[in-house]
């Protein structure tokens, strides 16, 4: 058999759609918009996509398993208003309110898990009521006013530095990392796209498909936590209005990274080059000045034409497949 | 017989279709006479599929023609070839399951009354007066959703012809159906051939073929191996032509039963329908399942493997008994279950084959909490190695495997598993020939190597001829052991047809 070239591995590779869409748009901006490549403004894009890039890992953790998780925002209201209040109001310890916040995050995230995996009710709809329902929830915890001043310490989370580097950056790469792992080369991992590329062999695999599907939606919890704690730590507050809109971002980072909604496919990685397409698309318009409105719309634009490029290249890529096999 | 003056209906000439890399058909030519049932045999690949989709207008030859009576013609497009007759059923089901009978058989081209109105009690009273005309005992009302396999496929039929077929093309249209069900199949296709209908027909079982068409033709690489004269309606010599050498034995039994049991079930009930159950499997012995579809064999694999929940029984694999209510229960007790239906229940597309291997025992290649993928790989390629398996299979997703290589990328999974008790559901059902004593010789192998295998099978000459001894299944019982030697093809339609009181009608 011919070992497959270099060249073709590298051609072949799923990320190489998402980078190379992403260095265009970025050399496009570059060119377009004086100030872009400028070290500062590097820093706040990093900063810009903390937030998002963690709560999408948990997003593509539950569409690889074929589900979906509508929740994240609404999620992200409830976490920062009980940090909030464990620091401010109760003057808890920092570590321990930020562990129980993340606690807090994988609770909510099993409510979700139960029931799609356990009352199988389909998780759009489940995730839809929770998304109500946790906006809800957030507007009764202290009489639902926000909280501001928190806390300098987590501030500093969020604004302070290792060696020189922005801390958000670190969390990012080290969480994507930490997935990374998880998802190819763990046993979970490897239940979660087995199960959400065909259900029913993968019962028949012997894999508890219900606990996989619970055990998803608990880790998009977690990350939906961690998500939040940088908000807060960001705007050094809580608020019930927090994280509107970030579920359908974190979605649209996974869609752009080329992860399919029926499940089974999609890489972790394709998922931070998804987030920060939208970042640098977002952060590209706003140095010109538009306003949110239309940075709304091109967002939409991007989504139709990412997923369009996928489905529209597969007979392409598909035709020089069958090439490359029949001369092999 | 053919009246040989007579002008063919449909006629292609030299028809040549090429796809990057492979010529799909290479200078075929083919007649096609009304009220002649006309097979169309070839192992998978040979160039069928692309055939009856030029016929049907799917797809255009490079070169070649079309000529309908006598006159040339261009099929551009589907619709252009159901203007002039021809009524495809292709292998892939084309209906909607979440609509009737009725509406699935004029979707696309309802009745109209005036405007945008579709008229459905016309709609409804014509579907009756089809199904009635066809002899096929269904309510029209019904969802397409709720009927048996075989059922759709006759729904599917009706769809095709309910236009005035004069050309009905049928791809392997018995796959998914038992013995009764393809009798009242080809009792359907000689009262359309008596009325003057040309029927092409694709199937890979040649045993129905026989008894059933007046004309073969023979597909090899794309070309036509044997045409209407030549063709003497043989089994050997059809299955020769299609290989291109001569397969020895088509059903290459090794007797390797031990006196040793293995697998023994006692009392099985589920409530899946499984009623009663009790037999026995010994080390290197192949128990075949037999009886009709929806007899309950299926059901009866699902209970052994945890699938459905067990109401009462006892399961003891190598004297130990085993409490099996999941999968995981099942598969840790050594059984395992090659489901009928490989696309939907037993690959993942998602995968290549390596993971796809290793999925029912992947704890075995976990070290610390990590995946070893350097052994999964050598794993994998142990395994292609060993059953023969494309070696495509290593790094390519199984979808682009053929149906035989896919089949045994199951089967390895359940080697790699260490089960000892492998239940195979319809495990030949459509692929080729070749690909089918290929498994045959697996399931020898698997009996060479003490472990006991369950099979079922509708395909009568396949189950007496790989089974040790045979069970028989009527309404989710087995109400008779035999040796295979001694059942044959008539005691297995009548001792599982006791259940079905219009067979009777179906008689020819």
């Amino acid at each position: 058999m011919a070992q497959r070239s270099w060249i073709s591995r590298v051609t072949q590779a799923d990320f190489v759609g998402p980078l190379a869409a992403l260095l265009a748009i970025s050399a496009f901006i570059a060119i377009t918009t004086p100030g872009f490549l400028d070290l500062q403004n590097f820093r706040n894009i990093s900063l810009q996509m903390a937030v998002l890039a963690i709560v999408a890992i948990g997003s593509t953790v539950v569409i690889l398993t074929g589900g979906i998780d509508l929740s994240p925002g609404s999620m992200i209201a409830i976490l920062t208003m009980a940090l909030a209040v464990m620091i401010k109001m109760e003057g808890w310890a920092l570590w321990l309110s930020l562990l129980l916040t993340l606690v807090l995050g994988g609770l909510l995230g099993a409510i979700n898990g139960a029931l799609v995996a356990y009352l199988r009710i389909p998780a759009f709809i489940a995730t839809l009521a929770t998304l109500s329902a946790f906006r809800g929830i957030s507007l009764t915890i202290a009489g639902g006013s926000p909280i501001f001043q928190l806390s300098e310490d987590l501030r500093q989370l969020f604004y302070g530095t290792l060696f020189g580097i922005p801390l958000p950056f670190v969390y990012v790469v080290v969480l994507y990392l930490i997935f990374y792992v998880l998802l190819d080369h763990m046993k979970l991992g490897r239940e979660i796209y087995a199960v959400g590329g065909n259900e029913s062999a993968a019962k028949l695999s012997g894999i508890n498909v219900a606990r996989v599907r619970f055990l998803a939606f608990v880790l998009a919890g977690v990350c939906t936590a961690i998500g939040a704690v940088l908000l807060a730590a960001r705007l050094n507050s809580g608020s019930p209005n927090y994280g509107d809109g970030v579920e359908l971002q974190a979605i649209a980072a996974a869609v752009v990274g080329g992860a399919s909604l029926a499940g089974g496919r999609g890489r972790i990685f394709n998922t931070l080059i998804g987030a920060l397409i939208i970042i640098v698309v977002q952060n590209g318009l706003n140095l010109n000045a538009v306003s949110t409105s239309m940075q709304n719309l091109t967002i939409g634009l991007i989504i139709v034409v990412a997923v369009g490029f996928d489905i529209w290249g597969r007979p392409i890529r598909q035709w020089f497949g069958g090439l490359r096999r029949a001369t092999a | 017989m053919t009246d040989e003056l007579q002008q063919p209906l449909w006629e292609l000439d030299n028809i040549t279709k090429v796809y990057p890399g492979v010529r799909a058909n290479d200078g075929v030519s083919i007649a096609l006479y009304p009220g002649e049932i006309h097979a169309l045999l070839g192992e998978n690949g040979s160039g069928k599929s692309t055939l009856i989709k030029i016929l049907s207008g799917v797809q255009q030859p490079d070169s070649g023609a079309i000529r309908y009576m006598g006159k040339e013609v261009k099929l551009e497009n589907p619709t252009a070839a159901r203007r002039k007759g021809v009524a495809t059923v292709f292998q892939e089901f084309s209906l909607v399951p979440t609509l009737t009978v009725a509406e699935n058989i004029f979707l696309g081209q309802p009745i109209r009354r005036g405007g945008a109105w579709l008229d459905w009690k016309r709609m409804q009273q014509q579907a009756a007066e089809i199904l009635r005309r066809l002899e096929i005992e269904l309510a029209p009302g019904r969802l397409v959703g709720e009927l048996s396999v075989a059922e759709q496929q006759l729904v599917e039929i009706a769809k095709a012809i309910h236009t005035d077929a004069k050309l009905l093309i049928l791809d392997e249209p018995t796959t998914a159906l038992g013995e009764n069900e393809i009798k009242a199949l080809h009792g359907l296709l000689r009262r359309m051939k008596k009325h003057g209908v040309a029927i092409l027909y694709i199937s890979h079982r040649l045993d129905e073929v026989v008894g059933l068409v007046d004309t073969v033709t023979i597909l090899k690489d794309g070309k036509v191996v044997s045409t209407r004269e030549q063709t003497t309606l043989d089994v050997n010599v059809i299955i020769q032509r299609m290989v291109g050498r001569e397969i020895k034995q088509h059903y290459p039994k090794q007797a390797n039963a031990t006196e040793d049991v293995l697998l023994e079930v006692h009392h099985l009930s589920s409530r899946g329908g499984v009623r009663e159950v009790s037999f026995k499997v010994r080390r290197g012995e192949v128990f075949g399942l037999g009886g009709v579809i929806g007899s309950g064999r299926t059901e009866i694999a699902r209970a052994l493997f945890g699938v459905d929940r067990l109401t009462d029984g006892e399961i003891y694999v190598d004297d130990k008994k085993y409490v099996i209510s999941s999968p995981r229960d099942a598969i840790n007790a050594g059984i395992a279950l090659v489901p009928e239906n490989r696309k939907f229940d037993g690959l993942f597309f998602n995968f290549s084959g390596a993971p796809n291997i290793s999925s029912a025992g992947l704890r075995q290649l976990v070290t610390a909490g990590m995946i070893q993928k350097r052994r999964e790989g050598i794993m994998a390629r142990h395994y292609v190695e060993d059953l023969e398996i494309s070696p495509n299979a290593i790094h390519q997703l199984v979808l682009f495997l053929s149906g035989g290589n896919q089949q045994k990328v199951v089967i390895a999974r359940w080697l790699f598993a260490n089960s000892r008790v492998l239940i195979l559901d319809e495990p030949t059902q459509g692929i080729d020939i070749a690909a089918k004593v290929a498994v045959y010789n697996l399931i020898n192998q698997l009996t060479a190597e003490g472990r006991a295998v369950v099979l079922i099978s509708s395909d009568h000459n396949e189950l007496i001829a790989m089974s040790d001894r045979i069970g028989i299944v009527r309404s989710g019982s087995i109400v008779e052991i035999r040796d295979a030697r001694d059942v044959n093809h008539s005691h297995l339609v009548q001792a599982s047809a006791g259940e079905l009181g219009k067979s009777n009608a179906q008689g020819d």
